[in-house]
């Protein structure tokens, strides 16, 4: 099927000449804390309008991490995936979207991403609607801010390559990993729908929205929200997936040990919230037990009670 | 006490608020996101595109609804008249854009440190200079340490040669100490390479010492016989420079010249001449490097 690759650390050959070289490589050093992803937008040998202006827009969509490459290449990624990895690494992005266009396959989207700078999956979608930002001509929402995204459709939890692509959308449009968020820059809303599947069993539409929100008052502390369609409105059918090979994709998702959260264990609580914890002793080394050198037990010749005794004895 | 007229008047005040959905959805809100497996109509799904886009608006309003419903009652910080929700740990496993990075050795001084016990304390880039009444920087341009690399006066020293150019004697200093750091940043990069390599560090210099020995005494015309020898030099085996007999056996002589002959008429510089050892050793030391 796929070529079985192993997996190759890149050394780094490249060596530092002075403190800035320096600092840019170390930032492209793989680190605990990652960077927020880069995404490149490329443009295959042959292109058609409507590829061109979905990749303009999702381009748009993904700034400021993003690199939009305006040159066409001979590239097929389910083909060679050199061409992208190369491109990949060099621009130190692991998100990439090629749009091309052939008479086999119109209009033709692979979204992918990259680990190690190898790519890791790829789904394969033909653009059958784009409706630009620029036809719909209402509020645009300010670039990086981190959109809610909303996922209808039970394919997106049992069909196989529907889940590929949910999780390759949600890498996608992620931006930077926060553990906050302001909640007055809720401002975009990106929803993927799964539309029904043909009448053959075809695989159906994938129904991409994009809006924007505006917050009402509602009685309680939760507001209304409405949507307004900003663009771009993407109608795509799945394709071709590529799917990540089970040792590269464990690579990838492995936890560095400074983010595991440690386990807290011997720690219990009761109904009425008292901390309770156990005390493990440990055997007693019975052997080791001091008897001998032990006045009380020692025994007597004259079997009398010792002194201690008899003075309470006494004053009893 | 009544209070059904007050959760009456509540109910009606959240219905703007209020989803109702068959199987409850699931989020995960570290990365804002909700997964809704409900029933979608597909009639209208399957309708033009106004009612269809229509009805998308309408199913994904009421998706971000409920993902805003769950936003705000996240625990919030409030921060410079911003009110921020804090996200907690997604659920959804995300690859990561490049490996978990290498645990990388110790240096020596770190090996010291952790004996020890010494805690490293962050200095400040700037300093109050007292002398010029201002902040400079600690080392570097127009650094606090640089001041007594260009003075204008230096004192000779009671125990020095009188001729001694001392100007350049602080300059050859500064070289120096510049020279061993790099020297010591070196040795850990190498003894770093070695202890990732489970070898001890130290033993990486000897072997290469006993290496280099052996070169130099093979690549000269007695075999190193005649050399110096070092206090502590291991003796070397099966390094004897042979010499063939003056008067060879009856066949051997022939051959050989033969066999000389042969080669030269064919012309055959490689597949021969090939030293298997040496290719093999080649190859592996490229191994090496390209990893």
């Amino acid at each position: 099927m796929y070529t079985q690759r192993t997996i190759v650390f890149s050394t780094n050959c490249r060596k530092a000449k002075n403190a800035r070289s320096k600092r840019f490589l170390t930032n492209r050093d793989p680190k605990v804390f990652e960077n927020p992803k880069t995404s490149i937008f490329v443009r295959g040998s042959t292109t058609s309008q409507v590829i061109l202006d979905t990749l303009k827009d999702l381009y748009s969509l993904s700034k400021p991490n993003a690199i939009n490459f305006t040159k066409k290449n001979q590239i097929h990624p389910f083909d060679d995936e050199t061409g992208i990895e190369f491109f990949a690494r060099k621009n130190d992005s692991s998100l990439f979207a090629v749009g091309m266009h052939s008479k086999k396959r119109p209009h033709n989207l692979i979204l992918g991403r990259t680990f190690n700078h190898q790519v890791l999956d790829m789904v394969e979608m033909g653009v059958e609607r784009c409706t630009t930002i620029k036809e719909i001509n209402s509020r645009v929402c300010a670039a990086g801010t981190k959109p809610l995204m909303v996922f209808n459709g039970e394919a997106f939890a049992q069909n196989e390559q529907m889940i590929r692509l949910k999780n390759i959308l949600l890498d996608f449009f992620r931006g930077e990993s926060a553990d906050k968020v302001s909640l007055k820059g809720l401002e975009c809303v990106i929803t993927v729908t799964a539309g029904p599947t043909g009448i053959n069993g075809e695989p159906g539409l994938i129904f991409l929205r994009t809006y924007t929100t505006s917050l009402k008052k509602s009685g309680v502390r939760q507001p209304r929200i409405e949507l307004e369609e900003m663009g771009p409105a993407l109608d795509l059918r799945i394709r071709r997936v590529r799917y990540p090979t089970d040792e590269m994709w464990k690579q990838a998702t492995k936890v560095p040990k400074e983010l595991h959260q440690p386990k807290v264990k011997n720690v219990s609580r009761d109904g009425l919230g008292d901390k309770y914890g156990r005390v493990h002793l440990g055997k007693q080394g019975i052997d080791k037990i001091q008897t001998s050198k032990v006045k009380a037990l020692r025994k007597r010749l004259d079997n009398k009670p010792s002194k201690k005794q008899r003075t309470d004895g006494a004053e009893s | 006490m009544d209070v059904s007229g007050i959760l009456a008047e509540h109910e009606s005040r959240s219905k703007a608020i209020q989803v109702d959905r068959l199987i409850p959805v699931e989020h995960d809100l570290g990365v804002l996101a909700s997964f809704d497996i409900n029933m979608l109509d597909e009639t209208k799904l399957r309708a033009g595109q106004k009612v269809r886009d229509n009805y998308l608006k309408e199913v994904s309003r009421e998706g971000a609804q409920i993902l805003i419903n769950e936003l705000f009652s996240l625990p919030t910080t409030t921060d410079d008249d911003s009110v921020y929700a804090s996200l907690p740990k997604t659920t959804t496993v995300l690859p990561r854009e490049k490996p978990i990075p290498k645990e990388k050795p110790m240096t020596r001084w770190e090996k010291f440190a952790k004996i020890k016990g010494i805690q490293n304390r962050k200095k400040s880039r700037m300093v109050f200079d007292e002398n010029q009444g201002e902040w400079r920087p600690r080392y570097g341009y127009k650094g606090v340490n640089n001041d007594d690399q260009k003075p204008w006066l230096v004192e000779v020293p009671a125990n020095a040669d009188p001729d001694k150019d001392q100007f350049q004697a602080r300059r050859e200093e500064k070289k120096e100490r510049i020279n061993k750091n790099q020297r010591r940043q070196q040795r850990n990069l190498e003894e770093g390479a070695m202890s990732e390599k489970r070898k001890h560090p130290q033993q990486m210099r000897k072997r290469e010492l006993q290496k280099a020995l052996v070169l130099s005494k093979s690549s000269t015309a007695s075999m190193g016989k005649f050399d110096e020898k070092l206090e502590g030099e291991p003796k070397i085996k099966g390094l004897k420079r042979k010499f063939d007999p003056l008067v060879a056996a009856a066949g051997k002589e022939k051959s050989k010249n033969m066999d000389i002959l042969s080669r030269v008429a064919k012309g055959d510089t490689s597949a021969t001449v090939l030293n298997v050892r040496k290719a093999q050793r080649a190859i592996n030391n490229s191994k090496r490097t390209k990893k």
